[in-house]
C-alpha cells in the first residue's frame, strides 16, 4: 500500500527536523503506541497495538533511520512481527521552508501488511491504514504547533 | 412363501438413515469428541508471509510458559527425516519448513501444551525472524523468466510443474482449419474451498509399550494414509492404526495428508502421550488444500448447421506451492479429458500445464471426480456460446449433437468408453417438467418490456468410480475396493467396507445392498468402516467411487455368501443344490414354492447343522476391480431473474433430472442431489478465494467467504431417468457429485442468456451482483 501526503506546519524547518530525529517524540504520535526501547539514536523498537476490524495485534517494530540529510530529508525502515501477522514499512519525509515560521512537509509511506491481519481484515485494511498513517503525520503538525510548554 | 420387500428394505427403498439416530441426537463421534487420558493439545505457528526466508525461530519464551511441553520446528523434523513428506502426485511437500515458507498461513512450528488455550498462548510467544521474499501469485507471471522461484528444492529450476495432454492434436487442428464456424472463450474457474462443517484434525496416540501408533483422523482414505505413514516413518504397518470416526463433511478436502496430522503424530511419539490437533475455521480456510483454479481457453469448431466437430482446450492449472492434488497417479489433470461431455465430436485436443505459485496446495477434487467440474463447465458454456453465435436455441443444439442412446458403449474423442446413457430422454424430461417452450415465450415478452430473465441448460456427463486397476492407482496402490460380510448364526450380519462415509449414508445403503442380495432385513445388518484394524483394505470415499467400487464388492461378496447358502439350502431341503432356486428373498425347491428356507434358517444351519463336505460359517470377502468407470449424467434447467437496480441474480426455478443408474435409496439420492445443487450454486454465484499482491488470502472467514444458507437457496425440483450401468453388479453409477458438477454451468448459462441480447457471451463465476451491475451499467441497461 502506498500513501503520501503534505502538511503545512507552522514551525521552522529546523524545529521540525529536530522533532523527526527524536524517537520519543515521533513514537508518541504512533497510533496505539505502548512503549519503546531505544537501541541507538537511529535504531529503536516501539511497541504498538494495531487493530483492523475485529483483529488486534501487538507489534514490536524494529525501526532504523536511514538517509538522514539535515535539515531537509529523513527516511525510516520498519519491520515488525506479531502472532501470524507482519508489517513492513518504508517512510520518508521531505521538508521545504515556506518562511522562517512555516514549513511544507511532504511524506511518503509504503506499507506491506501480511498474515492474519491482512487476511481477516482484508476489506478494511486500506482504509484503516490510510486513516492511521494520516493521523500519524497529522500528529506531527499538532505537536509542533503547540505553544512551547 | 412371499417376503415383504419393504421389511427387507433392499434396493430402491427409501430406508431411513441408520446414522441419523445418533446425528440428530447430537451423539455423533467426531474427532473433537475423542478425549483420551492425559491428552495434550497442539496449536500451530503459521507464516504471515507468502514467501520468506526463516532466519531464526526462538521458542524460549513459549517454552517458559507453564504448561507448554514442546515446540516442534522444521529442524526437529528434519533430524528425523520428516521435514518433507510425499504428496499423492509425485511431488513432495513441507511438513514444517527448515528455512523457507512458501505461502501465507503455512505451518512454521507447533506448540504442544497441557491445555488448548495454553497451546494458543504459546503460539503467540514463538518468535520467528523472517526475511520477506517477493511472492508470485499469478500463475501466468509464474511462467515468466524472471519470476520468483517457488520451489528451488526441485531439480527443474522453473515454476512449471508438468504438461499433460489428451486427444488427437493433428486431427483437431485440421478440423479447426476447415471449420465453417468456430467460437472461443477464456473461462476461469476460481479457487474455492470445500468448507466442510468439521475442520481437519486428529488425535495421535502412541503407545510406548506396544510401539503402536493410533491416529484418529479426519480422513476420507484411512487405509491409504496408513500405508503412506508406514512408508514415510518406517513404522511397521501393523503397528499403525488409522481410525476415521464420524466425519463432518469431506468433499475431497480430507483426502490429502496435512502437516498437522504428521506433527501431532511426532509429538505423541516424542511425549508418549496422546496429542490432539484441531484446526480453527480460519486455519482451515487459509491453509487446507483448495479446489479448481483453472484458467481455460476453449474453442469449439462446428458446421453452420450447428453440428459440433472438434474441441480444442488449453489450460493453466494453479497448483500452489506443492502439487498435492489427490488425483490417481497417471492423471495429473484428473479426468479433465471428460471435457467432450455428452456430445459427438470427431476430435478433441486438451492440454493442461501445472504451475507453482506462492499459495497453499490446490487441486482438491471438491465434490467432483477429479477436475470433472472444470471440464463440464467448459463444454456446457461452449455449447451455449456456439448456439448464441449461430442464433440457435441451446436446447436444440444439444439435441442435435448428443451421443445417441444406441451409440453406447461410446468411445469419446479423448479415449473414454462411456458405459451407457440416454441424454435426449433426460433433457426432454427436464424441458417438459419446466415448460421450456412456455419459458422462452415469457422471456421474449419480458425482454420486450426491458426485464431480464434467462434460461440456462446443462446436460452434463460425469465420469466416476475410479477405477480399473489397469489405469487407476494412488501411489501405486490400485483403486479397487472391498467388502467383508459375516452372517451371524441368528441371521443378522456385519458388513465391513473399504470406503469411508462422511455423510453419504453408507451405514444404510451398504446394508441395503446386502439386504437385497441375502434377503436379511436391513435393520439386522450393521455396517462398519473407517478403522484400518478391522475394515478390509480400500482406497476410500471420494470421486463418487463408493457405490461403483465398494458397493460392487458388497454385492459380489453377498453373492458369494448366497452361493454357499444355496448348498446349505440343498442340505436343509434334502435336495441337490442344483434343484434349489433363489426366489423372492428365499431359497425354494425349483417349482415347489411350499418347500423353502430363509437366509435366517440357513445362517443358523451354517453354524449348527452343516453337511460334512462344507466348512462352517457364512462369510465372504471381495476385492472388486471395476472393469470400467461409470458415467452418470443429467439434464438441468435453471431460470433466473436479474434485478436491473442491483445486479442480483435470483434463481426462480431449477429442475434437475439425474440419471445415476439403478438407485439403492431414493431418499438418500435426493438428499445428495439437493446438497450437491446447493454446493453447485455456491461457486456459481458466491464463492471465490482471492489473494492480494503480497499473497494474503482475502477470504479467511465466513464473513468474507460467502456460503449459501437456506436464505439464498431456492427450492430444487428433482426428477430422474434410469439407465443402468451395464458392467456394475447391480447397475448403479454413483451420484454424490453429479449435482455439484452439473449445476454451475446451468446457472452461468442462464445469466448469460438473460444478458445475451446486450452482446454478453460469457461471464466468469462467481456471478456476483457487482459483476452483473457493471455489465448493466456498461450497456445502459441498469435501473437507476
Amino acid at each position: 500500500m502506498h500513501f503520501e501526503g503534505t502538511q503545512q506546519i507552522k514551525a521552522s524547518q529546523r524545529a521540525i527536523f529536530e522533532f523527526l530525529l527524536d524517537p520519543n517524540k515521533v513514537a508518541s504520535c504512533a497510533p496505539g503506541f505502548i512503549s519503546m526501547e531505544i537501541l541507538a539514536p537511529d535504531h529503536f523498537k516501539p511497541t504498538i497495538g494495531i487493530g483492523v476490524g475485529a483483529v488486534k495485534a501487538k507489534f514490536t517494530l524494529d525501526v532504523q533511520l536511514q538517509d538522514v540529510r539535515e535539515p531537509t530529508h529523513a527516511a525510516m525502515k520498519g519491520h515488525g512481527v506479531a502472532a501470524g501477522s507482519a508489517v513492513d514499512m518504508v517512510a520518508s519525509v521531505d521538508l521545504s521552508p515556506v518562511s522562517d515560521a512555516e514549513t511544507t512537509m511532504n511524506w511518503i509511506a509504503d506499507v506491506t501488511v501480511s498474515g492474519t491481519i491482512a487476511s481477516v481484515g482484508a476489506r478494511l485494511l486500506d482504509s484503516t491504514a490510510q486513516k492511521q498513517i494520516t493521523k500519524f503525520f497529522d500528529c506531527f503538525r499538532q505537536k509542533l504547533e503547540q505553544p512551547a510548554q | 412363501m412371499t417376503t415383504d420387500a419393504a421389511a427387507i428394505g433392499g434396493m430402491g427403498h427409501s430406508v431411513k438413515r441408520k446414522e441419523d439416530a445418533r446425528f440428530l441426537r447430537g451423539k455423533g463421534r467426531y474427532i473433537d469428541d475423542i478425549k483420551l487420558p492425559g491428552m495434550l493439545y497442539m496449536d500451530i505457528v503459521r507464516s504471515p508471509y507468502a514467501h520468506a526466508n526463516i532466519k531464526s525461530i526462538d521458542a524460549s519464551k513459549a517454552l517458559a510458559l507453564p504448561g507448554v511441553l514442546a515446540v516442534i520446528t522444521g529442524k526437529d523434523l528434519d533430524a528425523a527425516g520428516l521435514a518433507w513428506m510425499p504428496t499423492l502426485m509425485s511431488d513432495k511437500q513441507m511438513v514444517l519448513p527448515v528455512d523457507r515458507v512458501v505461502y501465507q498461513a503455512q505451518e512454521v512450528a507447533a506448540v504442544v501444551a497441557t491445555e488448548r488455550y495454553i497451546a494458543a498462548d504459546g503460539v503467540a510467544l514463538v518468535e520467528v525472524d523472517y526475511e520477506p521474499l517477493p511472492p508470485v501469485i499469478d500463475p501466468f507471471k509464474a511462467l515468466e523468466p524472471d519470476a520468483p522461484l517457488v520451489r528451488p528444492d526441485r531439480e527443474a529450476q522453473t515454476n512449471h510443474i508438468w504438461h499433460w495432454e489428451s486427444g488427437d492434436k493433428a486431427r483437431t487442428d485440421q478440423l479447426f482449419n476447415e471449420a465453417e464456424v468456430t467460437v472461443k472463450e477464456h473461462i476461469y474457474l476460481p479457487r474455492i474451498h470445500v468448507s466442510s462443517i468439521e475442520t481437519c484434525g486428529c488425535v495421535a496416540s502412541f503407545d510406548k509399550v506396544s510401539g503402536k501408533l493410533t491416529v484418529y483422523m479426519t480422513t476420507q482414505a484411512p487405509h491409504a494414509i496408513r500405508t503412506v505413514y508406514s512408508l514415510v516413518t518406517g513404522i511397521q504397518e501393523h503397528k499403525i492404526r488409522i481410525v476415521s470416526p464420524d466425519i463432518g463433511g469431506g468433499f475431497g478436502g480430507k483426502v490429502p495428508v496435512y502437516p498437522g496430522y504428521v506433527i501431532a503424530s511426532v509429538a505423541s511419539i516424542q511425549t508418549g502421550l496422546p496429542v490432539k490437533w484441531i484446526e480453527d475455521r480460519s486455519e482451515n480456510l487459509q491453509a487446507d488444500s483448495f479446489a479448481r483454479d483453472y484458467h481455460i481457453t476453449a474453442e469449439l469448431a462446428a458446421k453452420n448447421d450447428g453440428t459440433m466437430q472438434a474441441l480444442r482446450v488449453k489450460t493453466l492449472a494453479d497448483h500452489g506451492a506443492f502439487d498435492a492434488a489427490a488425483n490417481p497417479s497417471k492423471f495429473p489433470a484428473g479426468l479433465f479429458s471428460i471435457i467432450t461431455g455428452s456430445y459427438r465430436l470427431d476430435a478433441a485436443h486438451v492440454e493442461v500445464d501445472g504451475v507453482y505459485t506462492n499459495k497453499p496446495s490446490g487441486g482438491v477434487a471438491y465434490r467432483c471426480s477429479f477436475r470433472v467440474t472444470e471440464a463440464v463447465h467448459t463444454i456446457e458454456r461452449m455449447v451455449d456460446t456456439l448456439a448464441q453465435k449461430l442464433q440457435r436455441d441451446p436446447a436444440a443444439v444439444r439435441m442435435q449433437n448428443f451421443i445417441q442412446p444406441d451409440a453406447f458403449p461410446y468411445k469419446s474423442a479423448t479415449g473414454w468408453e462411456y458405459d451407457s446413457g440416454n441424454y435426449p430422454a433426460a433433457l426432454q424430461k427436464a424441458m417438459e417438467k419446466i415448460d421450456y417452450a412456455g419459458l422462452r415465450r415469457e422471456q421474449a415478452e419480458k425482454r420486450a418490456r426491458g426485464e431480464l430473465m434467462g434460461i440456462g441448460i446443462s446436460t452434463f456427463t460425469e465420469i466416476v468410480g475410479a477405477g480399473p486397476s489397469h489405469t487407476f492407482d494412488i501411489l501405486g496402490i490400485k483403486m479397487f475396493d472391498s467388502c467383508e460380510i459375516r452372517v451371524h448364526p441368528t441371521g443378522s450380519a456385519i458388513v465391513r467396507i473399504g470406503v469411508q462415509t462422511q455423510g453419504q449414508g453408507h451405514e444404510t445403503t451398504f446394508a441395503q445392498i446386502v439386504a437385497e442380495e441375502l434377503g436379511l432385513p436391513v435393520e439386522n445388518i450393521t455396517v462398519e468402516h473407517g478403522d484400518t484394524d478391522t475394515a478390509p483394505y480400500g482406497l476410500g470415499t471420494y470421486a463418487s467411487r463408493s457405490t461403483p467400487t465398494a458397493g460392487a464388492a458388497t454385492a459380489v461378496a453377498a453373492r458369494k455368501i448366497r452361493d454357499k447358502a444355496k448348498k446349505l439350502a440343498g442340505h436343509l431341503l434334502e435336495v441337490s443344490p442344483d434343484d434349489v432356486e433363489w426366489v423372492d428373498y428365499h431359497f425354494q425347491v425349483k417349482g415347489v414354492p411350499g418347500r423353502s428356507v430363509t437366509m435366517k434358517d440357513i445362517a443358523f444351519a451354517a453354524y449348527t447343522n452343516f453337511p460334512p463336505d462344507l466348512e462352517a460359517g457364512l462369510e465372504a470377502v471381495d476385492y472388486y476391480d471395476p472393469p470400467n468407470l461409470t458415467f452418470p449424467f443429467g439434464a438441468y434447467i435453471c431460470v433466473v431473474d436479474i434485478d436491473r437496480g442491483t445486479g442480483m441474480v435470483k434463481i426462480r426455478r431449477f429442475v434437475a433430472v439425474d440419471d445415476c443408474g439403478n438407485i439403492i435409496n431414493p431418499m438418500i439420492v435426493d438428499g445428495q442431489i439437493h446438497g450437491g445443487l446447493t454446493m453447485g450454486m455456491a461457486p456459481a454465484l458466491f464463492e471465490a478465494i482471492t489473494y492480494d499482491e503480497n499473497g494474503n488470502m482475502q477470504q479467511s472467514n465466513f464473513m468474507d467467504y460467502l456460503l449459501p444458507t437456506a436464505m439464498e437457496t431456492p427450492v430444487w425440483e428433482t426428477d430422474k431417468t434410469t439407465t443402468p450401468s451395464p458392467h456394475h453388479p447391480f447397475g448403479a453409477k454413483g451420484v454424490g457429485e453429479s449435482a455439484t458438477v452439473g449445476a454451475p454451468p446451468a446457472i452461468a448459462n442462464a445469466v448469460v442468456d438473460a444478458l445475451s441480447h446486450l452482446g454478453v457471451t460469457h461471464l466468469d463465476i462467481p456471478i456476483t451482483p457487482w459483476k452483473v451491475y457493471q455489465i448493466l451499467q456498461e450497456h445502459g441497461a441498469a435501473e437507476s
